[in-house]
């Protein structure tokens, strides 16, 4: 296995009497898309938010490239977030008062670089991504893969570690999903990114390298026996 | 219909602890705006009431045969303070035709008698005789007036019984002043026609005018506040109508449960203004304090604003469900906005221009110049108003524009996307500017005559000026005074007598009472500009002031309630942002800065407005405009940013747990 990226181990998370995860451990490696899957409920989206540093677990510990950031302060999280992350999800990520240049260039602006580098920076990803001509657009007035497919160049344009997707392609039909995964997947491969997907969809987690699944809160341990 | 009021019932109940936090902003902002609504209310019924209570001093004449009564008015001067003098004789009549006994007395004044306000026993009871009691035949009071004589509790006022043939009944009066302090003797029967006389008319118009310009704000309120309970809601009821609810139950229980929290609010903003009267009673306004059964509006009036109030809010409820109702998903198709028209700023310039055109010549053309002038305030008020989205999308898109950080574009963008949402959050800051600036400008004491303080004035016929003025010299005969004889009166047949009398108070009110009686019936009158004028213009302040510390509220308040609002409103957007690791401080600099950038240029641009409209009858732009001014822009801004700030909470409670589900 190559270099460890991100790791959750023994991770614990409780919503009152539920238990949302049971001591759960996963393994990201450089480079590598998993698929978390599992049904509503399971808490596979919880063990996404573990992992990405947005809810602290009750027990365990998460490490980025080898550094423990569960135990890191709300704002160093979020930082963390803003630099070293990318989120994609189901729906509402863009602002819908900004083109979609401008919702791509905002990551970079956030970490302080100038508006006229991080919009240009930001153009760059409409070519690749099949987007051209549609910069100055605004989220009302692009298809809902399209909307997806700048969600994509959003996470992916402050070059992160790791990139989180919650049901990527839950509000799309079957053909626009499909190339949305397969873009999510080779634009996050091709800039050097693992992929963490979380969906219940078995056509969307055929796309990873590998599926791991979620029940009440437990991981399920494939027959290779490694998470 | 029992079902629909049943299940808002239970949704309002159940809607946890961020619903309640609306529902309970609701509840707030309603019994603000019913408060506010009722005082608005409550100001127009007082000066009715007050010009009621003038009414008597101003009784119809009757043909000479039919009357049973001679009434004279004349306005004497305690310490500066207006004393209003009814003198009355009965004429005889007979055992079925008595003389009519005024308001507030128990009989009709023997010759002899004088009856005096409260206010003004204490007065002759406090100041020696010489300054004031000398002045009264009688001396000392016969009898005290009840409150239904009296425009206001601290009013002076005296009724003086005399026989027909005084010549205080009988020598004609000039009224100088023009503002019907003065009136000649006239043969009177009854007081129930009694005619509402100029000034308090003046003050009436006034009462309405400042209801407009606080009706107007707090319509927008009503908006936001109605809003908000729709900005909780639209995500349940669009799962309502994905259950099958029809677009007329999501209506009705929508409408149901704003009513219903209106309903509470309206309740509460009454008992609010019930617990303000007695601080309201204290505002000085026509050189008195109120009574409050003058502020309070009567049973069907508030009886009408608890029902008009919640219908309201339930029909702004309603058109902000709009969208709920055409998509079950409640999904709003964001596009790019259409710009808003040019036209807009064409109309708001060709009223200040046309205004400019005629400015000149408002102040002689009288009564049509009077109306032309609240015409032209009402369409400036209107015009910023419909230039205000305009201007702030212009803002907009110079400050996206320009922006360098995040927090820039992103105020900008929104600017851009709803200039009528952020013109709503700052329109009633703005549009107080405009009453600020015209307030600057008006400056009792820059007026001629405000310091004449010293000086009063006795117009006579021209041939008896020179006889005048030397019985006043006899009589003022150890007061240091000069008494000289000035020029032409109000027409060419008399002359005004002047007198200066140095020594401040004591010295005139010792002048005032030896020159009692040295035209019957006639006390001197302070200089042109200095008597009923001045106390007008004081009061026009005042009233402005009372309208822009209300406005002030208002749109503070409307400001706070469309911020959380707006929080409530995105707040999928910043879950979202914040889980992307967007600091919280970006997010909120961007709130800030779409309020305050509009605010700037808007609160300033209606400022100038204001100072425009005002040019024409400037009085003088002294400490106490530029006082104004600063406080405006002090408060203005320091009232928002706190707005703003108190929704900064509920940002924190929407961005605190981006991902609560246990999935």
């Amino acid at each position: 296995m190559s270099e460890l990226v991100l790791s959750g181990h023994g991770l614990v998370k409780r919503f009152g009497p539920t238990v949302a995860l049971g001591g759960v451990d996963l393994a990201v490696a450089a480079g590598e898309a998993v698929a978390i899957m599992g049904p509503s409920g399971s808490g596979k989206s919880t063990l996404l938010h573990c992992l990405a540093g947005i809810m602290k677990p009750d027990a365990g510990e998460v490490l980025l490239l080898g550094q423990r950031i569960d135990s890191l302060g709300e704002r160093r999280r979020s930082e963390l977030r803003r630099t070293r992350f990318g989120f994609v999800f189901q729906f509402g990520q863009l602002l819908p008062e900004l083109p979609a240049e401008e919702n791509v260039a905002l990551p970079l602006m956030l970490g302080g670089v100038a508006r006229g580098e991080a919009v240009r920076a930001a153009r760059g990803w409409f070519g690749p991504l099949g987007l051209a001509g549609l910069e100055g657009r605004r989220p009302g007035e692009l298809s809902g893969g399209q909307a997806q497919r700048v969600a994509i160049a959003r996470a992916l344009v402050s070059k992160p570690a790791v990139v989180f997707a919650d049901e990527p392609t839950g509000a799309l039909d079957q053909n626009t999903g499909h190339e949305t995964m397969r873009l999510l997947v080779e634009a996050t491969k091709h800039n050097g990114a693992s992929l963490v997907v979380v969906t219940h969809d078995p056509n969307v987690a055929r796309w990873c390298d590998r599926t791991v699944e979620v029940r009440d809160g437990q991981l399920l341990v494939p027959a290779g026996g490694v998470v | 219909m029992r079902t629909t009021l049943e299940l808002a019932w239970r949704l309002l109940r159940g809607g946890g602890r961020r619903g309640l936090l609306g529902s309970l902003l609701t509840l707030a902002a309603v019994a603000v705006s019913t408060g506010l609504l009722l005082f608005a209310v409550g100001a127009n019924h007082a000066f009715s009431q007050r010009a009621d209570a003038d009414a008597w001093r101003h009784p119809a004449t009757m043909a000479g045969g039919a009357a049973t009564a001679v009434q004279a008015l004349d306005t004497d001067y305690v310490r500066g303070t207006p004393i209003t003098i009814v003198d009355l004789a009965a004429t005889g009549g007979s055992a079925s035709r008595q003389a009519p006994v005024p308001p507030g007395m128990k009989a009709f004044p023997k010759p002899g008698d004088l009856w005096v306000s409260p206010a003004l026993a204490d007065m002759i009871k406090k100041l020696p005789a010489d300054q004031l009691a000398k002045r009264f035949r009688a001396g000392a009071p016969t009898g005290i007036l009840g409150d239904e004589a009296l425009v206001h509790p601290g009013e002076l006022v005296a009724v003086a019984g005399h026989k027909p043939a005084d010549p205080a009944m009988t020598v004609e009066r000039n009224d100088t002043t023009g503002s019907e302090t003065t009136a000649s003797p006239a043969p009177i029967d009854h007081y129930a026609t009694g005619a509402v006389s100029t000034i308090p008319q003046v003050y009436q118009i006034l009462a309405i005018i400042a209801s407009v310009l606080m009706v107007v704000p707090l319509l927008v309120f009503g908006g936001a506040a109605a809003r908000l309970t729709v900005a909780r809601r639209d995500q349940r009821l669009a799962a309502l109508r994905l259950v099958g609810a029809t677009p007329g139950q999501v209506v009705a229980i929508t409408a149901a449960e704003a009513v219903l929290t209106a309903a509470a609010g309206a309740v509460a903003g009454a008992l609010l203004y019930a617990a303000a009267i007695p601080a309201l009673t204290q505002i000085t306004i026509g050189g008195g304090t109120w009574f409050a059964g003058d502020l309070w509006p009567g049973l069907l009036p508030l009886a009408a604003v608890l029902v008009a109030v919640p219908l309201l809010v339930g029909v702004s409820a309603i058109v902000g469900l709009r969208r709920v109702v055409v998509s079950p998903l409640g999904v709003a198709k964001r596009e790019t906005p259409p710009g808003m028209k040019a036209i807009r700023l064409a109309v708001f310039g060709a009223i200040v221009v046309a205004f400019g055109m005629i400015s000149g010549n408002l102040l002689s053309m009288g009564k049509t110049g009077a109306v032309l002038l609240v015409v032209f305030l009402a369409l400036g008020f209107l015009s910023i108003n419909l230039v205000g989205p305009w201007v702030v999308a212009l803002i907009g898109r110079v400050t996206a524009g320009t922006a360098r950080g995040p927090a820039r574009l992103l105020a900008g963008r929104r600017l851009i996307d709803d200039p009528r949402s952020a013109w709503r959050t700052v329109a009633g800051v703005a549009l107080t500017g405009f009453v600020a600036g015209f307030l600057s400008l008006m400056n009792p004491a820059a007026m001629p005559g405000a310091d004449a303080k010293d000086r009063m004035e006795l117009t006579v016929a021209k041939a008896r000026a020179a006889a005048v003025a030397d019985q006043a010299r006899e009589r003022l005969a150890g007061i240091p005074a000069k008494v000289t004889v000035g020029g032409a009166g109000s027409d060419d047949y008399s002359r005004t007598v002047e007198i200066t009398v140095p020594g401040g108070d004591a010295a005139v009110d010792r002048a005032r009472t030896a020159l009692h009686g040295v035209v019957p019936g006639t006390s001197p009158t302070p200089p042109a500009g200095s008597g009923a004028e001045l106390y007008l213009l004081a009061d026009l302040r005042t009233g402005a002031l009372t309208v822009l510390v209300v406005s002030f509220l208002i749109a503070i308040t409307s400001a706070g309630i469309t911020g959380a609002s707006a929080v409530l409103d995105r707040r999928q957007t910043y879950a979202m942002l914040r889980l992307a690791g967007t600091p919280l401080e970006v997010l909120d600099r961007a709130r800030r800065q779409e309020t305050l950038i509009p605010l700037a240029v808007m609160g300033g641009g209606s400022l100038l407005t204001g100072l425009f409209f005002a040019s024409p009858f400037a009085v003088g732009f002294g400490f106490s405009g530029a006082l104004t001014l600063v406080a405006f822009v002090v408060l203005g801004f320091a009232g928002i940013i706190g707005a703003g700030a108190l929704s900064r909470p509920l940002l924190r409670s929407v961005t605190a747990d981006p991902a609560p589900r246990p999935d």
